[in-house]
């Protein structure tokens, strides 16, 4: 054949079923469990109601958390076992090029660069997205569980572990929510790139020049016809250290906001400070001006 | 005697008539009515035979009635209109419940609101459907010696221990009834848990899921609470917990079908609440397993440490959950504000760039 195709399949049929999953569990989650979170406000009281009451809205919040702990072991499963079969793949694992590639465009963004840095398969946005995801994840299967069997937690563990859990959790979820509401759905919706929504995660496919443009690494390899994935040499290492430098990542990026936006903001000033300092030696000289009149007097 | 009394009374209307006729009549027409009634309703041995052969005293204590708030200002015709005349109107005296019945709406002539709040209460619910046991208005503020009903308060557990002596025992053994004993202004008697008149069932779903509120009223009183030494805070760590959630997210709505949670009395006890100095209390670190064991069966020894027994988290209590709670308080700001300013650069520069 000699046509290229215009899209290039980005998901498998399995991540896009994973992806609808985990949509509608959030929803589920957050929409059963916010009541309990802000219960004092009105709000809270009309949608427990409207859901038929606390008892039915907990147990629809424990069913979908059930789903979403079972949908977090599928995935990990999923995951794992391709990497220790070396078949494939750690391409969403966070790599010392991906906390370059973030300070990169930060500084290209600020101008102080002249391109933006390319990334591979995936950049380091949507792993910081994915990593918060599952780890996030794992703190609330894990502490939603000991809130869910605490009779059965505190023969095991210290009984403060259950309040502590409870502040985890509804935190966690918290910040689960704000992250989904405003980093996901500004690079998956809002952010002029995607607008009105990029649907590559429900049709599994993506434009041919959106990957040359956004993972220009990955549309070389695809031209080279080499593999898109890097195979692990040590598997059993590679699977332990991913979270790990999933969790650096994740708190790497919010890090990095702050240090590059002040770094800037902080050199404007000394700029600024500096021409305020230059400009200064001649004022004297201009008030010093003899037999000028007062304005009033004129 | 019974004649020879009725005699009397007529022989003195007849002379007061008489001695009328000549001058203005002497004293205040109201005494001089109950002096009238008296003449019979005096003596102590006056009673009709009701239809179950029961006895039914018809004597007025005049000393009684003189000292009681009545007692200057009404006469007996206020409250038995049509009695003046000979003979009386005719009574149902097949029972005494009938007979009772017969009066319980004079009251309510000048007393309206009061009947009308007790016709809320579970008292009038069990008369209407017929359990003659309960009490109404005479029964419990008397017909006749009728005085202030705390005054002091201490008789107002008197006079609920009449028909509730159990429940006014373990009253006064409580920290509120022994300190009520001893004269304390403060603590709660019965009425002001259950109230006088719309005294709720309590049994009532709805009523129960407001126990931390009335608790509350006086447990979250920062004066009172400075006063014994208490913490204010009890109602809000209360409800910020599971329980307390549970509570008052069950609202009125779902009340009825409400799956049980803990409200205060089921933790502190209801009559027979302690002080948490005193070793038998429910809630001291001691005997609080077997408490959580009420309705967590199987509860282990380390499982009341998951309640916070009413501290806020602090580093010297509950220093775990006060360091989770410190965690998010700095780490939410820091991740959403981190991601805020990338997204804000993000489109400063796609704005540059057209």
């Amino acid at each position: 054949m000699t046509t290229t195709p215009t899209t290039i399949v980005r998901f498998s049929r399995r991540a896009r079923v994973e992806h609808v999953a985990v949509m509608s569990l959030f929803a589920v989650l957050a929409l059963t469990g916010f009541p309990q979170k802000f219960f004092p406000a009105p709000w809270a009281q009309v949608m427990v109601d409207a859901m038929g009451g606390i008892d039915r809205a907990r147990w629809l919040h424990r069913a979908a958390g059930l789903l979403f702990a079972a949908l977090l072991a599928v995935h990990l499963g999923g995951a794992a076992w391709p990497t220790l079969k070396r078949r494939a793949c750690l391409s969403l694992v966070p790599e010392g090029k991906d906390f370059r590639d973030a300070a990169a465009m930060l500084r290209y963004q600020l101008g102080t660069e002249a391109s933006p840095p390319v990334f591979d398969r995936f950049d380091y946005r949507q792993k910081f997205e994915y990593w918060g995801l599952v780890l996030g994840g794992a703190v609330m299967v894990a502490t939603g569980f000991l809130l869910l069997f605490p009779l059965l937690a505190t023969t095991f563990v210290s009984g403060q572990l259950v309040p502590a859990a409870k502040v985890a959790h509804s935190n966690e979820g918290l910040m689960a929510f704000l992250v989904v509401v405003t980093w996901h759905v500004f690079h998956a919706h809002l952010s002029p790139e995607a607008f009105p929504g990029d649907t590559s995660i429900f049709t599994g496919r993506v434009a041919r020049d959106r990957v040359r443009h956004e993972h220009a690494l990955e549309y070389a390899r695809l031209l080279e016809g080499r593999d898109p994935e890097p195979v692990p040499e040590a598997a059993w290492l590679a699977l332990v250290l991913a979270p790990l430098r999933g969790a650096l990542l994740v708190m790497y990026l919010p890090g990095l906001g702050f240090v590059v936006v002040g770094r800037h903001l902080a050199r404007r000033a000394a700029a600024a400070l500096s021409k305020l300092r230059r400009r200064r030696p001649a004022e004297p000289a201009e008030e010093a001006e003899p037999g000028e009149p007062p304005a009033s007097a004129a | 005697m019974r004649l020879s009394l009725a005699l009397l009374a007529l022989l003195t209307a007849a002379a007061a008539a008489v001695a009328g006729a000549e001058e203005p009549s002497p004293g205040p027409p109201a005494t001089a009515t109950v002096q009238d009634c008296l003449a019979c309703h005096g003596d102590a041995g006056l009673s009709l035979t009701l239809g179950t052969g029961e006895t039914q005293g018809l004597h007025v204590d005049a000393a009684a009635y003189a000292r009681s708030v009545h007692g200057s200002a009404l006469n007996c015709t206020a409250c038995h209109p049509g009695f003046q005349e000979q003979p009386h109107p005719t009574v149902n005296t097949a029972n005494r419940a009938e007979f009772r019945a017969a009066f319980r709406s004079v009251c309510k002539t000048c007393h309206l609101e009061d009947d009308r709040k007790a016709h809320d209460g579970v008292h009038w619910q069990l008369l209407a459907a017929g359990d003659t046991r309960a009490p109404y208005c005479a029964d419990c503020h008397t017909a006749h010696a009728i005085a202030p009903p705390a005054r002091p308060r201490a008789r107002i557990s008197q006079t609920c221990a009449q028909c509730h002596p159990a429940v006014v025992a373990a009253y006064r053994g409580s920290v509120h009834g022994r300190a009520l004993l001893d004269g304390n202004p403060d603590v709660p008697a019965c009425t002001d848990c259950h109230r006088a008149h719309d005294i709720k069932d309590p049994r009532d779903r709805a009523w129960l899921l407001e126990t931390p509120q009335l608790c509350g009223k006086c447990h979250g009183d920062p004066k009172l609470a400075a006063k014994y030494g208490m913490s204010p805070n009890v109602l809000g760590t209360y409800l910020s917990d599971f329980h307390g959630l549970t509570a008052s997210l069950h609202g009125r709505k779902h009340a009825d079908d409400a799956r049980f949670t803990a409200v205060c009395v089921d933790c502190h006890g209801v009559h027979d609440i302690r002080s948490v100095k005193d070793p038998q209390s429910t809630v001291i670190r001691a005997n609080l397993v077997r408490t959580c064991r009420k309705c967590h069966a199987g509860a282990g020894e380390s499982f009341p440490a998951a309640w916070l027994s009413h501290y806020e988290p602090s580093p010297d209590k509950a220093p775990l959950v006060y360091g989770v709670r410190v965690f998010y308080r700095a780490f939410i700001p820091f991740v959403i504000g981190g991601l805020v300013l990338q997204m804000g650069l993000h489109l400063r520069r796609y704005r540059k760039e057209r």
